[in-house]
């Protein structure tokens, strides 16, 4: 069953403007980990965005759990999917448990707030993450890390099938990307999630054993297996001739004990 | 633990303001040119005849001006703090999208033109509806639907409406017409009569009421439009709802008190030093702080000298000692990205 379905996808941000996204087709099946590599500005970000329902005028057809994203509405999209950004608005005031309860907006009325239900959720989610020490602190207080873990159960709080992560170790020390890693191919090992995510590093998807898409000037140039994708090859046609590939290197790189053994 | 504690000084807040609304209001009737003593006012309160002098000052100058106090420091102040959340700029204020200078646009020109004080509420309450409704066409004609196109519009059209009061000022007669504009642009609540209450009471009340029941979710509309958007919030029927409402109640208070600066700038901030960043809270608090400071303002408009100062002089003053003091108790929790 295919979870996301991109059909001759094209988007420019200015009429008669560069193609950021070139006719892409793709699809990802149901409970998979798809990562998006590609050289900055070759479309990752967009192309995440597009899936993401935040940006409009598109052309080509985009297909959620075998709907089309023009025709759901905000409230349904965000019940289907949950989107993380490379780091949240939310002002540094509120406390994580109050963060976390903006996950639970999209099933409720227009006038209703959370109820105790909906902060038994967001204990459940914390406890899953192994964050519920971080619930009564403000978001200005824990670490980068630790907001980006935050930011992904808020996603998990949304109930969504599909999470979209855009670029979620960025801006994170190698310890705290490996948590973030970690946590992604949990949750998309137990509970069935799809992911689809934007990254820098090929290792992450070596590591998260993904489906990769290579991304170049708006195009898809591989796709396929992590392990069948990322060679010297593929590797060097994105990024160039000097590309230097080491499995070895690979997996000294990411040698932090699994997050689910702390 | 700590929430519990915080929950408790939530409520003494709420319950020290709700407490000082109640006086302030009870003094707003007694305090002025014609004291009158608490005793007196309970008595004829609760008596059928007598007091008629005191009945007549409580019930026809007093109280209708005190109501439009209390209501216009809670629009302004709301008004205030739902833009700064919304536009993500805690130094923007009601007048953000030109509302209050097209306001003063139309009470210029009623005065000018010689027409009576309703025709100035009118007009003054309809050209800030219009120059709002100029400030989303012209962001509107940008096609771009981002807040910063709209902000720049309501800078464009503002700034459009303060060269046309210039103007209207220009021709207006420097000893009579002149004076009564420069006077309402400084707000007063010195023409406030019964009828205006009847007018102003239910626009605030329906306003207060929807945005309310929205409030938790004004949190999550001031995450911007992308994260509100795919948390499952319409990011632009919040954005246009909110830009309605604080339209209503900016315009409809400035019809009838002239425009007063500072309030819609500063209780919003004062509020959060208070109760924090959440909505849920800051709203009704901004509610019930706005009208005790507007209250407290109005009155000291009127105690200190015979003639009445302008209320902006007053807002801009004891604005400006309150916001002082809380930011020197709360120096140390306010980070630098704040």
């Amino acid at each position: 069953m295919k979870m996301i379905d991109v059909k001759n996808l094209t988007f420019q941000y200015q009429r008669k403007g560069k193609l950021v996204l070139d006719k892409l087709n793709f699809a990802c099946e149901k409970g998979t980990v798809n990562v998006l590599i590609g050289l900055n500005g070759s479309g990752k970000t967009t192309l995440i965005k597009t899936i993401a329902g935040l940006l409009e005028n598109y052309q080509g057809e985009v297909y959620i759990d075998g709907k089309s994203l023009k025709e759901l509405s905000i409230k349904q999209r965000a019940k289907i999917m949950a989107y993380v950004s490379q780091r949240s608005n939310a002002v540094d005031d509120f406390s994580v448990m109050d963060y976390l309860l903006f996950g639970t907006v999209n099933k409720m009325n227009f006038y209703q707030s959370p109820k105790e239900d909906d902060k038994n959720k967001v204990l459940d989610c914390a406890n899953q993450f192994r964050i519920e020490h971080l619930l009564d602190k403000k978001l200005g207080e824990i670490s980068g890390g630790e907001r980006q873990i935050v930011s992904i159960c808020g996603a998990i709080v949304q109930d969504a099938d599909l999470i979209i992560l855009d670029e979620p170790t960025s801006a994170l020390d190698i310890k705290n990307q490996h948590s973030v890693l970690s946590i992604i191919k949990i949750i998309a090992k137990e509970q069935g999630k799809t992911f689809i995510l934007s990254s820098h590093n090929p290792n992450h998807a070596l590591y998260l054993d993904s489906n990769v898409f290579l991304l170049k000037n708006g195009s898809i140039l591989a796709q396929g297996r992590a392990e069948d994708i990322i060679n010297v090859e593929t590797l060097k046609s994105v990024y160039g001739e000097d590309i230097c590939y080491s499995t070895e290197l690979a997996y000294r790189e990411i040698s932090f004990s699994d997050y689910e053994n702390k | 633990m700590l929430n519990k504690k915080k929950r408790l000084t939530m409520g003494v807040y709420f319950t020290l303001v709700s407490l000082t609304l109640v006086g302030v209001f009870i003094l707003a009737l007694i305090i002025g040119r014609y004291d009158i003593s608490i005793e007196t006012l309970f008595e004829m309160l609760f008596s059928q005849s007598g007091y008629e002098i005191e009945r007549s000052i409580v019930l026809n100058l007093r109280l209708p001006r005190t109501i439009i106090a209390a209501l216009t420091g809670l629009a302004l102040s709301v008004s205030g703090l739902l833009y700064q959340e919304t536009f993500q700029n805690k130094l923007v204020s009601p007048d953000l999208l030109g509302v209050s200078s097209g306001a003063g646009v139309g009470a210029a020109l009623s005065i000018v033109l010689g027409l009576s004080s309703v025709f100035v509420s009118f007009f003054a309450f309809g050209f800030g509806v219009l120059t709002v409704l100029a400030t989303m066409f012209v962001a509107k004609a940008f096609q771009n639907k981002s807040s910063m196109v709209l902000t720049l519009s309501g800078i464009i059209v503002g700034g459009c409406m303060g060269a046309v009061l210039s103007f209207i000022k220009y021709l207006a007669d420097a000893e009579t017409t002149l004076a009564s504009i420069t006077f309402w642009l400084m707000g007063s609540f010195e023409h406030s009569i019964i009828e205006n209450v009847y007018i102003l009471l239910p626009i605030v009340a329906v306003c207060s009421i929807t945005i309310l029941s929205i409030s938790w979710r004004i949190n999550i509309v001031a995450l911007g439009r992308e994260e509100a958007q795919t948390k499952g919030i319409n990011y632009r029927f919040y954005r246009t709802l909110i830009i309605i409402i604080a339209t209503l109640l900016t315009a409809s208070s400035v019809a009838f008190a002239g425009t007063i600066s500072w309030i819609g700038l500063v209780v919003p901030h004062i509020v959060r030093l208070m109760v924090g960043r959440d909505t849920k809270k800051t709203i009704p608090m901004c509610m019930l702080f706005g009208a005790t400071f507007m209250v407290i303002v109005d009155i000291l408009s009127r105690v200190f000298t015979a003639a009445e100062i302008p209320l902006s002089a007053v807002t801009g003053f004891f604005g400006t000692v309150i916001f002082v003091v809380l930011l020197f108790v709360r120096r140390n929790t306010i980070s630098e990205n704040d």
